[in-house]
This record gives structure tokens, sequence and C-alpha cells, in this order.
């Protein structure tokens, strides 16, 4: 399989857990494994009961696994930070105040933060030489997974915005004619190299997605999660990424036959309600059923996480990958 | 004085003339015109990447973001343009001189 493995699905249902899961059965099965979440409540800290930043740090007592936690807000602030310091580098003093107000009016647009998280996961995809698999958590929102099928759309955007670019700056070498000097020369624009040097991480990012990642929706059999779920594979398939299987989490377990109390009765109930629903996915939707996790007791989290990875039928083995 | 020389005199003074007559009623409008339809294009970008400006949210704008330090003139530029343009007629019709 795909050496990148994206985790999706609606809040709470569980990705945090099955992702490090999946990537505990990776290390398991001999794979440099990096597991990469970006839920800001810090669940793989929880799970894994060791604090995490973002740079991939080993997870202690499991052989070949590091994990990462991104902030999604860090990420904005430090993409800020950056160009800020780009500013005050190029931009005179009295330009600056100017040009930030346009700067910190960018980064509250809608979508700063689903941008600064596609950023920085395509870094890690990037950078991920030394493994062999990555595991994405990826948030609970409906925007990451828009993103996710974004890269095309940004491309040619970029590509409008290098045309416009081109066009005025050919405009003002023309303008210039004999000895004058033009106000704007193309060789050597930094606005244009910039542009071309983003344009060359979208085109990574599509081949990156479209080629060597598979997704997986993890679901509860509720039907608020059968409909997100629905509307989910929906929109993958839109953008060209295929859906590779369904993972249904907190299932409710079965009382013995013989007992009748009223806790029995109501988990007989619940059993047969969620029954049906697992049989709409397995007859409606078009990705497999790849894993039925039950209820857990405690919290997910050491020897659980293993009877968790166990559960889990998502074959390891790594093709190598096609974008580099 | 020679005469060879107020010729030559009254040569470069026709000479000068002659190309500020060109240039002011040929090159420079000409010029003017390029460089107007430059700014123009220049404005069409600037506002393909900062539609923010003008409160229209844009899935690029954070990117764009990261060219604001490579267009400190063009920004200034653009932002005195945009104050000074009344309508779209008049910009077209600066170039007339009426």
């Amino acid at each position: 399989m795909e050496p990148f493995v994206f985790f999706g699905g609606k809040g709470g249902v569980g990705k945090t857990t099955v992702s490090c899961a999946y990537g505990l059965r990776c290390a398991r099965d001999g794979l440099r494994t990096l597991v990469v979440s970006t839920d800001p409540a810090h669940s793989v800290t929880d799970v894994f009961d060791q604090p995490f930043d973002d740079t991939p740090q080993p997870v202690e007592g499991i052989e070949g696994l590091d994990a990462m936690q991104l902030d999604p807000e860090d990420e904005v602030i430090r993409h800020l930070d950056e160009i800020r310091q780009d500013l005050s580098e190029q931009v005179s003093a009295a330009m600056v105040n100017e040009i930030n107000r346009q700067l910190e009016m960018a980064h509250g647009t809608p979508g700063a933060y689903e941008s600064a998280l596609f950023d920085r996961f395509v870094d890690v995809m990037r950078d991920s030489d030394e493994y062999d698999r990555v595991v994405f958590d990826t948030a609970p929102s409906g925007s990451t997974l828009r993103l996710l099928g974004l890269p095309e759309l940004l491309e040619q955007w970029i590509d409008r915005l290098m045309y416009k670019r081109r066009t005025s700056i050919d405009l003002f070498e023309k303008a210039a004619i004999g000895k004058n000097e033009p106000r704007r020369v193309m060789e050597g624009d930094p606005v244009l190299a910039r542009l071309e040097g983003r344009k060359a991480f979208f085109e990574y990012a599509g081949t990156a997605l479209r080629e060597d990642a598979a997704f997986f929706l993890v679901l509860n059999p509720d039907e608020l999660s059968l409909n997100e779920t629905e509307r989910s594979i929906e929109e993958f398939q839109e953008k060209d990424l295929a859906v590779r299987g369904l993972i249904a989490n907190k299932l409710t377990p079965e009382p013995d036959p013989d007992e009748n109390g009223r806790g029995a009765r109501y988990l007989r109930e619940r059993v047969k309600t969620e029954s049906a629903h697992l049989e709409t996915i397995r007859e409606t939707f078009e990705p497999p059923l790849v894993a039925e996790i039950g209820w857990r007791v405690a919290e997910v989290k050491g020897d659980l996480l293993s009877d968790v990875a166990e559960e889990l039928e998502i074959e390891t083995s790594v093709e190598a990958p096609t974008s580099v | 004085m020679e005469l060879a020389d107020r010729i030559e005199r009254y040569r470069a003074i026709l000479d000068e003339w002659l190309r500020g007559f060109y240039h002011g009623l040929i090159s420079h409008p000409a010029y003017e015109k390029i460089e107007k339809e430059a700014e123009d294009a220049e404005d069409a970008f600037m506002l393909a990447c900062f539609p923010d400006a003008f409160g229209i949210p844009s899935p690029v704008s954070y990117y764009t973001a990261e060219l604001l330090p490579y267009l400190e003139d063009e920004f200034e530029a653009w932002e005195r343009r945009l104050w000074d343009r009344g309508t779209l007629l008049e910009r077209k019709g600066q170039q007339y001189h009426f």
C-alpha cells in the first residue's frame, strides 16, 4: 500500500486512536513509521502517555515508531513571523505598517488554518525519506478534506497569477523604450520566483496525494456519522481521491444470551440498531468495511492499543513512492 | 562667430525642438499608453492577490501574503491608483489630455 495513509472522519469518532493503532501495527511489522496528528486536543499525547510537539519524536517503548503533533494556530503564527521577517528586510519602515495591515487581514481569512496545516502536511511528506510509512490523523473538519483536493485548483490559481504578473512586466518593459529604465524587469523578478516555488509545491502535493496516499474514513455506527461519511466519500470521489476503506469504531458489545437485566436489554437493542447500520454500510457504501472495533471500557492506550491494532484489517506493506 | 558655427547651433536647437515635438506628439503618449496598460495589468494582479482588501475572502491570500515583502512599490502605487481612480472611464480618458 501507499507510503502515506490518511485517516479522516467526523469529530469524536476515534480517528486518533485508529491512526495510532495503525501506526503501531506498521511499526510492529518492521516499518519506520511516523504518526502525524493535527488534533489541537493533543490526543496523541494521551494515547501514548507522552508529550509530543511539532518535531518527530520516538514513542517510548515502541521500536520504529515516531509521532508528532501539529497545532494549526502555531503554524499560522510561524508563517506570519516568517513573512514579517522578510518584510523588515525588504520594505522601508514607512510602508511596513501599511503592508502589515494587509498581512494580518490575509491571515485572518477563513481557511488560513487549513492552509497552514496543508503546508505542514506537504512538508512532512516531502521530508519523509527516513520513514517507510507516514500516518496522518487529519483534523475533524470538512475543510481539511476539501483542502486535500485543492492542489489542482491552487495550481491553476498560481498559473493565472503568474500570467498576470508576466503580462504587466512585459508591458512595463515595452513602455521603457530607448534609454529608459523599465519599472519592472522579468529577469530575476522575486514575485515570479516565489510564485514559481509555490507552484512546484502544489504540483508535488497533487501527485503525492493522488498517487502515494491512501484514505480511510473512521465512523461510528450511528446515523449522523453514516451521513457524514457518505458525503465525505462523494467529496473524495469528486476530487479523484479514492477512499480505500471504512473503519467502524465504538461498536457496542453484545451481552451474553442468558443475561436479561435492564442493561442487557439496552445493549441488545443498541446492537440491533448498530448492526442495521453496519448492514447499510456493507450494502450501499462502495469502500469496504475494513475494521470493526468495539467499545473499550477504559481509554485506548497501552495494551488496549495493541488489541485495537490487531482488529485493523488494513495491510501494512509499503510500495515505493512515485512522487519524489 | 563663424557662419558654420551659427548654422551648427541652429541645427542643434532645431534638432532638439523636433525631437521634443515628436516625443510630445507621438512617442510620449505611446509610452504613456503602454505604461498605463501595464499599471492596469498590475492592478489586476494585485486584486487577484489581495481580494480580501475589499472584503472578498480568497483561498490563496494566505499564500499570496508571502509576496507582500517583494511588492512594496507595487502595493503603494496600487493603493494610490485606487484612491485616485474615479471610474474606469476616467482612467481610460486620461490618455487623451483634454
